[in-house]
């Protein structure tokens, strides 16, 4: 079967240093997948190489059964991608981003619609019509779910996408991505945090070093233990 | 694609409120420029219409004079500005506006701007042509030098690639962005200028001046494309804002001020120019002496009136139905301008040899490209400048060679007589008629096309770097 | 102190790490010496040219002496016989050389009116003129505020995006000190250079060691000054690198581009000169009109300028040199007063650029150099004064021969006068232009100074 999600022995080799050895992973639709890891462990290098922003040295990520490095447009109408600060244009309003991220995508939506997609990610209605030059770091994350939603992806890339996020716009968040997953949505999820990993994941990866060490679901485990499982990767 | 993201660039720039300072600010010295253009233009050309005016009809109003005494009477020959050059005065502030003309020698074209002005005018003249070749260029510089590295810095950049667009794209929307807003700076002065030339009837239905100014306009925008496109590609290459505005700023200054000046000052040092003094003394001597050394004055002369006599089968100058004195003035005159045309030639060969300098480093510097370009269609170029002056020359040689022919059939002992004042009436004044853009296109061609290549290799280069791009 | 001179160091560390800047210093060194080069050269071949004159002058005496055996008429020489009047330049003109090209730097004169002549201009590319002169004074003037600038732009800005300033601050260390070791590294840099050119420059045009020198080198030192006093007060808006460059930038374009050419507009407007041409048309009238006019009419208004002469012969002639003379300075006279107004109308447009120069110091500096170095209109002014004394005395030389009807020997040739003409620095114009640099220099610190004082260092 063709996995939403997958990496074949994805290495990636900077001039310094040797961020990715060998990745391999499969996941498919409606897993929440959460990759666990310190600084510098490679989750940000394994979410480019996914996005194709970073060209792998060997091996291949593949999005809905194609490569991405040799469809790095097309795999792009699979994928959303929210970023760990979502950044907008600040000259245009929480809207006029939407709809320009939307029609880049491909989708032409009325501002009926562009409007639901805003309250759904639960930006405030009056600053719909403000620029994002005036909007705090969580109304511009709820921006970038917008767009995400809009699209209608069959994989969320995300990138520690809570950090920064006070607890209730956290759970707020979390409750989103149920909510998608439910509906067959795939998301892969790179974060420091074990407890959202343990309360949204369906499976947890660890990374160390540019490997990954150990992948469990979350059914099987506690918070507790997993913190524990963590730490005794860490040392 | 190329749309949605040229119009969030068009969009965030008008909403930039230290750009649309600076762009009023700029639109509002091009309409100023043209305005001031415009009405220096027409001052300056009424001065030299009622001056030429006046000498034309001091000519027609002589006394009765022997045709020599009106030879060196002379006239003068004034440069009418051309049609465009409110927009580009080119070369004429510093190229005189008349020049007298009379018997025996060709005078210096006289009374040039920058000789009525101290060094003040040094430091460049504010014309359309000055803001459109460097200020728009910053202005565009400002605009796009963060491009790339602000949504690189800010991470908008992964954000929009991972919608599905490609760096090409993205780079290919900005710069119809940014040509938008450029556009909306550089039109309206541009359209004042074609109003400012529709209204004037002399204009209205001259097709040569519409298509000069046509081409004017293209010229420019391919002049901008490159701006923006250039902007845009460092923009993309250098990591930091900071490093990609002070590489820009550190361009223009290299192509628009130090490599001009620099190229026009090599050009001169290489190829020096004979003085006047040096030139007047060569051409005397030649004239005198004859060309190479053979038939001198003396002999040509004594040749000359030894064939009459044997035409006219007589044996004195008495004899003579016509004025030996009248014929030789015109076998010297045809002689001597003969000489003065080859040293004028030579003369305008050294000044083409310094120019083609800068006109090559048009190559290598789009400003260098534009600016021949500019004064070429404005016709305030050298080209234009040396058809003037060699108008000017044709029409004294031939006055002369007129009032010698007059003063020849006069006869014998013709010094003691003079010729009617309505013989002057007859002879016809000095008209410069500009020369045609077809005229103009040769000299043209060089910066045209360096300025095509440069569009193109620009926008193929460029294509390539922005490809190499890092994203991540 | 020590802090001080620990900042200091520091910084050169910086400024030696960083190769753009190192790269675009050498640039402006480069680019000095070439235009010392230039400047030079330039006037080298001015000299050259001005010293072939008299070998052309002396050809064109050894031509008449065969075509006019002994004893010649006057009037015959004086027609045929040309001679220069020159403009030698100064040592100074090699670093600024202002219009010495735009200006004729000779005259070819012959007895005939002179303002028929006075006027001729030389061979020039007007190609060549129009990019400019790339002299040490256009260096100096145009592209050492463009490398402050770039040496000056991130003063603090660039610690405070690296996050660097917080810790900086952290230290028992005060901004003002910081931002001071900043400023004197590149004001040692900058003055630095610019003695070393105007001192090579110096040099190599060996001016003479007098008090111009200094005058040069304060009219540099204030003038780098000024824009280091720019870059300090930019400083003190607390924005941003970009912004700063961008502000900067926009202050040079505004000073260096603007201004000028706006004040050209004005000028030109203000101080309309009468044209030129109408003087040259007016006089062409006068000296042919006195062909026709009865002779002893135009001797009478002669002699009644040169009542010396009045005693001579009365005229019965067809045709006399002395009258023919005679007319040609009626000519000259009888547009004496558009000459006047001609001159006036340019030196008044060049005082009012003097008057108004305090509006951009970059213009007050290139004009105040090209005062020193006497290259710019009233020399030009001065110069055509001095040709037109010329013009007098060789009248007053060839007169007697005229009018007393004396035979012209091949002797008389070498008692004929010559004419020289150096220019000379106008000091007062030059000091004027430092005071006024000093007083833009004032108000640039005091505003730079009252700023830091109001909003005090803020490292984030």
């Amino acid at each position: 079967m063709t996995y939403i999600l997958e990496a074949k022995d994805l290495r990636k080799q900077y001039p310094d240093k040797l961020a990715l050895q060998g990745l391999n992973l499969q996941i498919e639709a409606g897993e929440v997948f959460c990759l666990l890891g310190q600084n510098g462990a490679g989750k940000s290098t394994t979410i480019n190489l996914f996005l194709g922003f970073v060209q792998p040295t060997a091996g291949a990520a593949y999005i809905n059964g194609l490569e991405v490095a040799s469809n790095a447009l097309r795999i792009k109408q699979y994928l959303a991608y929210i970023p760990e600060n979502v950044m907008l244009y600040p000259h245009l309003t929480g809207l006029e981003n939407l709809a320009l991220f939307s029609s880049l995508a491909g989708f032409k939506y009325k501002e009926s619609e562009l409007l639901a997609y805003l309250a759904q990610a639960g930006l405030p209605v009056e600053a719909v019509q403000r620029r994002v030059g005036t909007y705090s770091k969580g109304m511009r994350q709820k921006v970038g779910i917008a767009i995400a939603v809009a699209k209608h992806a069959k994989v969320l890339l995300l990138d520690e996408p809570t950090s920064g996020l006070d607890p209730k716009a956290s759970n707020e968040f979390s409750e989103l991505l149920r909510q998608l997953s439910q509906q067959g949505t795939a998301v892969f999820m790179a974060t420091h945090d074990i407890f959202r990993a343990k309360e949204v994941g369906t499976r947890v990866g660890i990374m160390r070093e540019g490997e990954l060490v150990d992948v469990r679901p979350t059914a099987l485990l506690n918070a507790n233990e997993l913190e524990q499982l963590y730490l005794h990767y860490m040392h | 694609m190329i749309q949605s993201i040229a119009q969030k660039e068009f969009v965030s720039t008008l909403r930039d409120r230290r750009f649309v300072v600076l762009s009023v600010l700029v639109l509002g010295l091009l309409l100023a420029a043209t305005l001031v253009g415009r009405a220096s233009y027409r001052t300056l050309q009424r001065e030299r219409t009622v001056a030429q005016q006046t000498v034309n009809d001091q000519f027609h109003h002589q006394p009765n004079r022997h045709p020599h005494r009106v030879a060196h009477y002379g006239s003068f020959a004034f440069r009418p500005k051309s049609g465009l050059s409110f927009l580009d005065a080119g070369l004429d502030s510093f190229t005189g506006a008349s020049v007298f003309l009379e018997a025996h020698q060709q005078n210096s074209v006289n009374f040039s701007q920058a000789q009525q002005s101290g060094s003040l005018i040094r430091f460049g003249e504010l014309t359309v042509a000055f803001v459109l070749q460097l200020l728009v260029p910053l202005l565009i510089i400002f605009l796009c030098f963060s491009a790339f590295t602000e949504e690189r810095e800010t991470g908008t950049l992964k954000l929009l690639l991972s919608q599905g667009v490609s760096l090409r794209q993205v780079a290919w929307g900005k710069i119809v962005g940014y040509g938008r807003a450029v556009a909306l700076v550089v039109g309206p002065a541009l359209a004042l200028a074609a109003w400012l030339l529709f209204g004037e009837e002399e204009f209205g239905n001259n097709p040569d001046l519409w298509v000069r100014l046509a081409l004017f306009g293209a010229s420019y925008v391919v002049y901008f494309f490159l701006f923006i496109v250039g902007s845009v590609v460092v923009s993309a290459w250098q990591q930091h804002a900071r490093t990609a505005l002070v590489t820009l700023l550190g361009c223009w200054m290299l192509g628009c001020i130090i490599l001009p000046k620099a190229t026009a000052n090599l050009g001169a040092n290489l190829f020096p120019t004979i003085t006047k003094a040096q030139m007047d003394a060569a051409v005397h001597e030649e004239a005198q002496k004859g060309i190479n050394g053979h038939d001198p004055q003396d002999k040509r002369t004594a040749l000359l009136k030894e064939n009459l006599l044997k035409k006219y089968g007589v044996t004195s100058e008495k004899e003579l139905p016509v004025s030996v004195g009248g014929l030789v003035m015109a076998e010297s005159e045809a002689y001597t301008s003969q000489v003065y045309q080859q040293h004028f030639a030579d003369l305008t060969r050294t000044y083409e040899r310094q120019n083609a300098l800068s006109t090559w480093a048009g190559l290598l510097n789009p400003y260098q490209a534009i600016r021949p370009l500019s004064i070429g269609l404005a016709g305030s170029d050298f080209a234009h400048y040396v058809h003037f002056q060699q108008a000017a020359e044709d029409y004294r040689y031939q006055l002369v060679q007129r009032l010698n022919a007059l003063q020849a059939s006069m006869g014998y002992g013709d010094k003691e007589r003079k010729l009617d004042a309505a013989t002057w009436r007859a002879i016809p004044t000095f008209a410069y008629h500009a020369p045609p853009l077809s005229w103009a296109l040769g000299y043209l061609l060089v910066p045209a096309l360096a300025l095509l290549l440069w569009a193109v290799g620009l926008s193929w280069l460029g294509l390539k770097v922005i490809d190499k791009t890092p994203i991540a | 102190m020590r802090v001080f001179w620990i900042l200091f160091t520091a910084e050169w560390r910086h400024f030696k790490a960083a190769r753009g800047l190192v790269l675009l210093t050498s640039l402006v060194l480069l680019v000095g010496l070439y235009g010392i080069y230039y400047g030079t050269t330039e006037i080298g071949r001015q000299r050259q040219h001005l010293a072939e004159l008299p070998a052309l002058a002396h050809h064109n005496v050894e031509e008449l002496k065969t075509k006019f055996p002994e004893p010649a008429d006057a009037g015959e020489i004086g027609y045929y016989h040309t001679t220069f009047a020159v403009h030698h330049p100064t040592p100074w003109a090699s670093l600024s050389l202002g219009q010495r090209d735009v200006n004729p730097y000779y005259v070819k004169l012959r007895l005939l009116g002179l303002q028929g002549q006075l006027y001729a201009s030389e061979n020039v590319n007007p190609a060549k003129v129009l990019s400019g002169n790339f002299d040490l004074a256009f260096v100096l003037v145009y592209l050492f505020p463009l490398l402050i600038i770039a040496l000056s732009f991130n003063l603090l800005s660039s610690e405070k995006e690296q996050g660097i300033l917080p810790l900086l601050l952290a230290q028992p260390v005060s901004a003002a000190l910081v931002v001071g070791a900043k400023l004197a590294f590149r004001l040692a840099l900058v003055l630095g250079l610019a003695l070393v050119l105007s001192g090579v420059a110096m040099l190599w045009a060996r001016v003479p060691l007098d008090g111009r020198v200094g005058l040069w080198l304060a009219l540099v030192m204030l003038y780098c000054l000024f824009w280091f006093g720019l870059a300090f007060l930019v400083t003190g808006l607390q924005r941003n690198s970009a912004f700063n460059a961008v502000a900067l930038v926009g202050l040079w374009l505004v000073l260096v581009v603007l201004v000028p050419g706006l004040l050209n507009v004005y000028v030109s407007a203000a101080r309309p000169v009468p044209q030129g041409i109408e003087l040259t048309v007016k006089q062409r009238e006068e000296i042919h009109g006195g062909w026709d006019k009865p002779k002893t009419e135009t001797m009478n208004r002669f002699f009644a300028l040169y009542p010396q002469w009045r005693d001579t012969t009365t005229i019965k002639e067809h045709f006399v040199w002395r009258w023919y003379y005679a007319f040609q300075h009626l000519g000259d006279q009888s547009v004496q007063p558009l000459a006047v107004a001609y001159t006036d109308g340019l030196r008044q447009r060049y005082e009012l650029v003097n008057r108004l120069n305090w509006l951009s110091p970059a213009i007050n500096a290139q004009t105040s150099l090209n005062a020193l170095a006497g290259t710019d209109l009233p020399t030009h002014l001065a110069f055509q004064r001095s040709a037109t004394r010329y013009h007098d005395t060789l009248r007053a030389f060839y007169y007697p021969y005229l009018f007393r009807q004396v035979a012209f020997t091949h002797a008389d040739y070498a008692k004929e006068p010559t004419h020289t003409f150096t220019s000379s620095s106008e000091i007062s114009t030059t000091i004027r232009g430092l005071g006024k640099l000093l007083v833009s220099l004032g108000v640039v610190y005091a505003a730079g100074l009252l700023l830091f004082r109001a909003r005090p260092i803020n490292p984030r």
